[in-house]
């Protein structure tokens, strides 16, 4: 690897860097998490807001990423098919955000008697700066032709690393989430 | 306890996002409308916004016998009312007035979310208000006073604005082809069914309007043809024959670009003492409240005024890609700037002497928009001329169209008549109604 390094050049380099130390910070996650697990028994009272969410959770994630291709293409072809195609995925995917992000907040905040999952909190925050990037956004892909740019592309990459970090955050509690998901020690 | 307490803390600092975005709402208009007006108007730099200025007040219509003001010397009456969205006007040789009773077609697709809400805001003022399609006739009452008689002249048109007569042929200018009916004085009703003498670019009909003028010998025939966007946000391939001045050949109905650029050209006319083609064109959007202005200008033949590249000659509107510099360098410079966001809709060269203080200057109705607060236009101004050009700051002659806090909208004036004792008519969109100015002296 070492000698290849060179051939990747300065930004592969660099974002291996990022990467390796994010994924320390869920290893040393993971690692806390277990020694809590051992002192309480999560409830299974949330079935059914998991469920909602596991079905809802996936579609503006979806649809912002899509946004963020449809921008970029938008900014090289100047075609303007593509940037009214990512005003309403922005859109529409910040209404089917709305029912799972409650959920998110009620399950990071208001949850009683049982342990919040490490990286919950983390996870909760990079989901409101995905939402308020994407509001945001909403309101710049209202103007006309290439006035959304180039805030509109920078807004729709923000929204979509906000929610990628989230969910590679709350990757590491997988099993824990699962766990207290469906009620099962 | 303390846990849960901070969830609310968090809670309400999410739900202060949303204020926090509200008042990031486009800026008010810095500039007085009258640093504007003329040849040289002061312009800002451009701005983006998340929510652009925007002010619409509540369509209410004209209460009993209110009516717009004018200035002393001049008064004002009502002769007729009740229309189906009065948008232009022409007087017949026999004194009759023709009415075009139209609004847009309402054909354009919903392609952005932003046209779901924009639409909505702008209905509320009552410019949304359905439109004939139809042409009435009024003829004055055989004692001269009270309200004219109204006779239905044509119907089943589609979306007309601009109405024209060459000696005994009528020419209407549908959003989508020009008809042409032969006239025959003292009808109530048009008997010839009519033929289409060409079509008109119809696509989108973002701007729908299409006014019309026939050169003086009757031979050829212009065409105000808007842009199908404010700034070509519904893509370049629908702008073909589209923010220009069509030349359309009289007897044949062939066509071609006499001029091109004018991103709105709502009104033509023939300026009185030159013989010079001149035009009223409404100014992009959504930079600001006092960008751009409004104009009047002479129209030169294959002359390029600019849109969609640039503005007010060399400034360029960077929402436009691919740019293109080459236009922008030969994009001429309007004469007269009248305005941002009046919404000029009605031109008129006064030649008549039923109004002797104001022969050979133009009237321009300013409709008013939605994208200014405070409000600008709904207001007839008068534009001095002299040696074929404007000679100085326009003067408001009716005004009143809306409260003066700005909140209801009584009427707006779009096309404009002088009529046989040489008193100007004007159509009022809003208040659907025709009002005539004369001279207060009887």
């Amino acid at each position: 690897m070492e000698a290849r390094r060179p051939a990747y050049g300065r930004t592969i380099f660099i974002f291996k860097l990022v990467l390796g130390s994010f994924l320390k910070r869920i290893k040393s996650l993971k690692s806390k998490k277990g020694s809590i697990m051992k002192a309480e028994t999560p409830t299974s009272r949330f079935s059914i807001a998991s469920a909602i969410f596991d079905v809802l959770d996936p579609i503006p994630f979806g649809f912002f990423v899509a946004a963020l291709i449809f921008d970029i293409l938008y900014v090289n072809t100047y075609t303007i098919l593509w940037v009214k195609a990512a005003a309403w995925l922005v859109s529409i995917g910040l209404i089917f955000a709305i029912i799972p992000q409650l959920i998110n907040l009620a399950r990071t905040w208001f949850t009683r008697g049982r342990i919040r999952a490490p990286g919950l909190a983390l996870n909760f925050w990079l989901q409101v700066v995905a939402i308020v990037a994407a509001i945001f956004n909403a309101f710049v892909h209202s103007r006309d032709a290439y006035a959304t740019m180039p805030a509109g592309v920078w807004l729709s990459a923000l929204t979509v690393l906000a929610m990628v970090a989230g969910r590679v955050v709350l990757a590491g509690n997988r099993v824990v989430y699962k766990e207290y998901s469906h009620g099962q020690a | 306890m303390a846990k849960h307490n901070r969830g609310w803390r968090l809670t309400l600092g999410a739900a202060a996002v949303l204020p926090l975005l509200l008042s990031a709402c486009g800026d008010k208009a810095q500039m007085n409308i009258s640093q504007q007006v003329g040849g040289n108007p002061s312009m800002p730099k451009p701005q983006d916004f998340l929510v652009p200025p925007m002010q619409v007040p509540d369509g209410v219509g004209w209460k009993g016998d209110a009516k717009p003001q004018v200035i002393a010397g001049l008064q004002i009456e009502k002769i007729a009312s009740g229309l189906k969205h009065p948008r232009q006007l022409l007087v017949l040789p026999n004194g009759d007035v023709l009415v075009v009773e139209a609004n847009g077609p309402g054909e354009e697709a919903v392609t952005t979310p932003k046209q779901v809400i924009a639409g909505k805001v702008k209905n509320q003022s009552g410019k949304g208000g359905k439109g004939g399609n139809s042409v009435t006739l009024l003829r004055r009452k055989p004692g001269g006073s009270g309200e004219w008689d109204k006779y239905v002249y044509i119907e089943k048109l589609h979306s007309p604005f601009g109405i024209q007569l060459v000696g005994d042929t009528l020419f209407i200018a549908n959003t989508g082809n020009i008809m042409k009916y032969h006239y025959t004085p003292g009808e109530t009703k048009m008997s010839d069914p009519g033929v289409e003498l060409g079509d008109l670019p119809s696509t989108v009909n973002h701007h729908w309007t299409k006014a019309l003028l026939a050169s003086p010998d009757g031979k050829h025939l212009y065409v105000g043809s808007g842009s199908n966007s404010n700034i070509t946000e519904n893509g370049l391939e629908v702008e073909y024959r589209r923010a220009a001045v069509l030349e359309v050949d009289a007897a044949t109905g062939a066509s071609r670009v006499f001029a091109s650029g004018i991103r709105n050209p709502t009104g033509l006319g023939w300026e009185p003492q030159s013989g010079k083609l001149w035009a009223i064109a409404n100014e992009r959007d959504e930079i600001g409240a006092d960008l751009v202005p409004d104009y009047l200008t002479s129209v030169k033949e294959k002359g390029f005024y600019g849109w969609p590249y640039s503005y007010y000659g060399q400034n360029v509107d960077r929402r436009v890609q691919p740019q293109r510099p080459d236009l922008v360098a030969k994009a001429i410079k309007p004469d007269y700037a009248l305005g941002s966001h009046v919404a000029a809709l009605g031109l008129l060269f006064y030649t008549g002497d039923g109004l002797p203080q104001y022969k050979g200057g133009a009237f321009v109705a300013e409709h008013g928009s939605w994208d200014r607060t405070p409000l600008s236009g709904y207001q007839v101004v008068y534009v001095p001329f002299a040696n074929g050009m404007p000679s100085g700051p326009a003067q408001p002659i009716v005004t009143g169209f809306h409260s003066a806090d700005e909140k209801q909208l009584y009427g707006a004036p779009v096309g404009m008549a002088q009529d046989a004792d040489g008193a100007l008519l004007i159509a009022d969109d809003v208040g659907n109604v025709v009002w005539r100015v004369t001279s207060a002296r009887k």
